[in-house]
């Protein structure tokens, strides 16, 4: 096992955590500042993706139809999202975790059977843009062109949420939300609206990470469950409610699992389980602070 | 009262029409008196749809000719449940339909796991069981007994198939590549133990194991191809299948690293790849559309697209036979007695669109070519298609009847 061979498995270990952290950071933060463990995270992955399909497929052999989807998939994911908040969510966010958990179960069922109605069982496939296809030689291995774009992606999208969070007057809001929900009730501040906002940012990072993912995978009824297990892990190995957490989280999923694929190929599904259980064991909250 | 009595009247005379109309073929063969009633169970929603669909379409095609003519003066109907993918509730979809809907037989499933918990049952209630789509060897081989049958081929069949095919090339130092489910090892474990015995110089540098729906094959892929191996085997299907070939096609793997695969030149594979699978991946499968171009499969094919607008896979070619085979059993049996059906389906010989083809005695299991060739471009479709086909007779890629005796411990 030489440098190279590690440097290669390393960088598309990378790439791989970046749709994980997108994914896993919009959960974090929902869970964070609704305090919703929301299940049908997931779905709304899985909605992206078929989404991320259906409109570069529309636009027929345009080059620049993959682009579209990228930038307009999302933002169907997250007005499913709102729609879901608006109607069904924001009636029960008093309910205790057990009921929460449940409900948003309830939901995935149903963003289930509406994604099979509309995109039916088939399962789907379609292409990076034209630029990104094929693979470059990068360390003497080939790279997909589509990993290394990924590998961009990734800190944007960290440095998008950062100055969301950060920057924007409703990502402050729902950072003090987080900590303090009645406080920033007392302000005289419509913590109704904060929170369908901060759903609706959670939701639009699911259908990003679903869109991302589309050209580089099967679009199937099922992905969704996949996905949200691994979220879920990620969120609290790193912390729950806190999206540098997600980061460091999607970072150890990843790297463990594809440099585990140089150790032990055979059980290489158990590394990211191991490194998880390890890191439970030492950090029960988390590597990082946990706003919970 | 009064219309009652006319109602009476009316119903006497339909009686008496259908018997004038049906009596000129009873005085000829032997009557079912009835109905056959066939039960189906199998995946219809979820991604494996795709491939019950295919094969319940290919059976209805086949059952519109048949009961045009009739079976010794009877039609086959059937009823389908859905099992979800699920071996609990297939096995209580099976119960229902002997128990409640009292069909003549059973069939299905695309779940290998399925199938075989309703095999157990069947042969406790001696109901006949004809497996269409489910490949693991065990359904006619080690768990094989007198009501299951199986109209597809099986990893057994594919494994050997692959390993004879494989062998004619020079390579020595091979690395697997599979998905961890059910049909993923069976198919690994059987190319594996035919290659070593068709070629026993070659080695098994590694093996590389992924969960079923990883989305991103890419590290698997680019560590395999570090390992620099002779060649590849990758067990997988479905839709982990369109996901190895995307991953292949994205980083070259195929044009670095020969690689072989079961069902790689299916239609079901490849279609949904379109023209952006990849190139030069060696696969196998037991039913091409445009390959042999005899009449007999054109017209099918024919047939078929008419019927559903698209071309039929394998399942539907599965299907299509179980439908032939259904109907020339009870034919030959001249009776709805399942024991009279089993002696009578034993042996028996169809016509199906690639050729005759034999059900055998000793295991039940239907005698399939298997055709090999390489994934090419073509100017006809747009989608790939096998390439240098090569075709493994039936009898070239069974396990022997020794081999199944000694598998079942007899």
């Amino acid at each position: 096992m030489d440098l190279v061979t590690v440097g290669s498995q390393l960088l598309v270990g990378l790439s791989r955590a970046m749709i994980l952290f997108i994914v896993s950071a919009g959960l974090t933060f929902v869970l964070g500042v609704l305090r919703v463990p929301n299940v049908f995270h997931g779905s709304l992955y899985m909605i992206g993706a078929f989404s991320a399909f259906s409109i570069a497929t529309s636009l027929g052999q345009h080059p620049a139809g993959m682009w579209v989807a990228f930038v307009t998939a999302p933002v169907v994911v997250a007005l499913v999202g709102l729609a879901v908040e608006r109607a069904l969510l924001s009636r029960l966010y008093q309910r205790e975790h057990l009921m929460l958990i449940l409900f948003t179960f309830g939901i995935m069922l149903i963003l289930n059977d509406i994604t099979k109605l509309i995109w039916g069982a088939d399962y789907r496939s379609i292409l990076p843009p034209p630029i990104l296809q094929g693979s470059a030689i990068v360390l003497g291995v080939p790279v997909p062109r589509y990993s290394l774009f990924l590998l961009a992606i990734g800190p944007l999208a960290a440095v998008g949420m950062w100055l969301f969070t950060h920057r924007t007057q409703i990502g402050k809001l729902a950072r003090a939300a987080a900590v303090d929900r009645e406080m920033v009730a007392l302000l005289g501040i419509n913590v109704d609206w904060v929170f369908a906002g901060a759903f609706v940012a959670g939701a639009y990072l699911a259908g990003l990470g679903g869109a991302l993912v589309a050209p580089s995978t099967s679009i199937t009824l099922g992905m969704d469950h996949t996905i949200i297990i691994e979220a879920f892990l990620i969120v609290t190995i790193g912390g729950l409610g806190n999206i540098w957490g997600a980061l460091l989280g999607a970072l150890l999923f990843g790297i463990t699992q594809s440099l585990g694929l140089l150790v032990w190929p055979q059980f290489t599904i158990v590394f990211p389980y191991l490194a998880a259980v390890a890191v439970l064991l030492v950090r029960p909250r988390g590597l990082l602070r946990s706003v919970w | 009262m009064k219309r009652h009595w006319v109602l009476m009247l009316g119903l006497a005379a339909i009686v008496g029409a259908a018997t004038v109309v049906v009596s000129p073929t009873q005085a000829q063969a032997p009557r079912l008196g009835r109905n056959i009633k066939v039960g189906i169970v199998d995946t219809y929603s979820g991604p494996p749809a795709i491939f019950s669909n295919d094969a319940l379409n290919g059976f209805k095609l086949a059952l519109e000719d048949i009961n045009k003519a009739g079976v010794l003066g009877a039609r086959i109907d059937f009823v389908t449940r859905d099992e979800k993918f699920s071996p609990e509730i297939g096995l209580s979809m099976a119960r229902d339909l002997v128990l409640q809907e009292k069909v003549d037989l059973l069939v299905g499933t695309i779940n290998s796991a399925t199938a075989l918990a309703i095999s157990a049952f069947a042969r406790e209630q001696k109901v006949p069981f004809i497996v269409w789509i489910s490949k693991s060897e065990a359904i006619t081989g080690a768990r094989g007994h007198r009501y299951v049958f199986s109209a597809g081929e099986n990893t057994a069949m594919a494994g050997r198939a692959i390993a004879e095919f494989v062998s004619r090339r020079p390579y020595q130092k091979w690395w697997i590549g599979a998905e961890d489910y059910e049909y993923g090892h069976a198919v690994t474990n059987s190319f594996w133990r035919f290659m070593k015995r068709v070629k026993p110089e070659v080695t098994l540098a590694g093996q590389t194991w992924w969960k079923t729906g990883e989305p991103d094959l890419v590290p698997y892929l680019t560590a395999i191809m570090s390992a620099r191996p002779d060649a590849v085997f990758f067990g997988t299907g479905g839709a982990g299948m369109s996901n190895v070939l995307k991953t292949m096609r994205a980083i070259g793997f195929a044009e670095r690293v020969p690689s072989v695969i079961h069902t790689a030149i299916d239609y079901t594979a490849l279609k949904p790849l379109g023209p952006n699978a990849p190139e030069g991946v060696m696969g196998t499968t037991d039913y091409l559309f445009y390959y042999p171009e005899t009449p007999d499969n054109q017209a099918f094919v024919r047939a078929f697209q008419a019927a559903y607008g698209g071309p039929p896979g394998f399942p539907a070619f599965h299907g299509y036979n179980t439908a032939y085979f259904i109907a020339g059993a009870f034919r030959k049996a001249g009776s709805l007695d399942p024991e009279r059906f089993i002696d009578a389906l034993e042996g028996l010989k169809i016509k199906t669109p690639v050729g005759e083809v034999e059900m055998r005695t000793c295991d039940h299991q239907a005698v399939l070519p298997i055709f090999a060739g390489v994934t090419k471009k073509s100017p006809q479709f747009d989608f790939l298609v096998a390439s240098n086909i090569v075709t493994l007779r039936g009898p070239e890629v069974m396990p022997t009847c020794d081999d199944i005796r000694r598998v079942r411990g007899q």
